[in-house]
């Protein structure tokens, strides 16, 4: 599965390297509109991180299998990855474009937000001892993060600053050309979640198996 | 419903008899006020007035750290914990009376660190007294929802101190911003704004219902 994926992924991405560099430039942002390959699908995989550890978090704590928890510690870290590079894409355009490295409208609060939240799960992993209680209290946090999403779209949509971001999926808000890139980067970027996530998940799984042969000398040498 | 009176009076006759929270908590707080003079040099001018209130919030969040840090790192001695786990009945009454308790010594620490901010910032706030009590009380009630629920989940960690801040913040956000508007709109002499409100009702009402449910989970040794 992991080498299925990582193929796939080597593909897409080299597929898509293409499509990027052959794509037209925007003729009123010049080159640095490219950085939209990256920015949207880094923003579409953190959000789907965020939500797997969530959504594996309310499973874990209601069926007390331990493999939900290996996803939603998996999915957090490739979530935050993610996002750390959804919010340094961001600026170097936001600079470029708005003239600004950051404002503070409703998606970049939210979205910045939502990387604290998920670096204090990935804090709070390490910080708890015993692998049932980290998981517990791990899943309670990580399912309150995701909960956490619509509440402060509602603040920041009140209260936060006026709407900067562009809003996207708009029909023909792509010029002509770039949406074939624009597709396939989207796809890249799914995919890299994906094998990531796969790759993750195995090493936590072998963790805690490998483990076990050190549990058993620890064990003799304390009796 | 008797674990929720039971634990509110034991937290309340410790707080009593020891006075260690609202002490600590009401230093610290004044310690914010005289930091934030240091901070804003120049006096008291209108722009200072206009930051007013999002700077008492903040001495409240800093302040309530404090008390919800303590409020279960204070179980930790003789295996409490494990005593207020086994409690009869859903253990969300053990988080309504940890919330209450902590809400009542937040209350004293708050009124007094307004009294200090109307000093300093020379603010009149007696004539907006009663309503300014009702926003902080939405307010407070979403920080100490959410706030007691994390300090249950930080006291299993190594460093609680550290970990309760880190937890809680980021998810103070609608909370902060609804209460801010409030009260910059109250001491301004302007009309309460209904969308503040209404996002501190909102916020209070998601927190507290998730974190009663949630408590169950966090509370299991």
């Amino acid at each position: 599965m992991i080498r299925a994926s990582g193929l796939v992924l080597g593909a897409l991405a080299a597929f898509t390297a293409y499509l990027v560099a052959m794509a037209p430039v925007d003729s009123v942002q010049g080159v640095i509109q490219k950085i939209l390959y990256v920015h949207v699908p880094a923003a579409f995989s953190a959000y789907a991180g965020f939500l797997t550890t969530g959504v594996c978090g309310a499973l874990y704590l209601w069926k007390n299998d331990e493999r939900y928890d290996r996803t939603a510690i998996a999915a957090a870290e490739v979530g935050v990855l993610f996002c750390t590079l959804n919010i340094i894409s961001g600026p170097i355009w936001a600079k470029a474009t708005w003239g600004h490295w950051w404002v503070w409208d409703p998606r970049l609060t939210v979205t910045l937000l939502l990387w604290f939240i998920y670096l204090a799960y990935l804090l709070l992993r390490s910080f708890t001892e015993g692998s049932e209680r980290t998981a517990r209290l791990a899943a309670v946090y990580g399912l309150l993060g995701v909960l956490a999403i619509p509440l402060n779209y509602f603040a920041i949509e009140l209260f936060g600053g006026a709407a900067m971001h562009p809003d996207n999926l708009e029909r023909d808000s792509l010029g002509a050309g770039m949406r074939a890139p624009f597709a396939f980067s989207v796809l890249t970027g799914l995919a890299a979640f994906w094998h990531l996530l796969m790759l993750r998940q195995d090493l936590e799984a072998r963790r805690l198996t490998e483990a076990l042969p050190e549990a058993d000398w620890a064990a003799e040498a304390g009796s | 419903m008797n674990v929720f009176l039971a634990v509110l009076r034991k937290d309340l006759l410790i707080e009593w008899r020891s006075r260690d929270r609202v002490v600590a908590m009401l230093l610290f707080a004044l310690l914010v006020v005289v930091v934030f003079q240091f901070a804003l040099p120049g006096g008291v001018t209108p722009r200072t007035r206009e930051n007013a209130p999002g700077l008492l919030w903040v001495a409240y969040v800093f302040a309530s750290l404090f008390g919800l840090g303590r409020a279960f790192s204070l179980e930790l001695e003789n295996d409490a914990l494990s005593g207020l786990a086994l409690a009869p009945g859903d253990r969300g009454w053990v988080f309504l009376g940890k919330l209450v308790s902590t809400l009542v010594i937040l209350a004293l620490v708050q009124a007094v660190t307004a009294a200090a901010f109307a000093v300093v910032f020379e603010l009149s706030l007696l004539p907006v007294a009663a309503p300014l009590a009702g926003v902080v009380l939405l307010g407070s009630l979403g920080l100490s929802g959410i706030g007691t629920l994390f300090s249950a989940v930080a006291v299993g960690t190594r460093f609680r101190e550290v970990m309760l801040p880190l937890l809680l913040l980021p998810l103070l956000a609608p909370v902060l911003l609804g209460a801010v508007r409030a009260t910059t709109a109250l001491l301004s002499g302007d009309e309460l704004p209904f969308g503040a409100l209404q996002l501190l009702l909102v916020t209070d009402a998601s927190y507290l219902i998730i974190s009663f449910i949630a408590f169950d989970f966090v509370l299991d040794e």
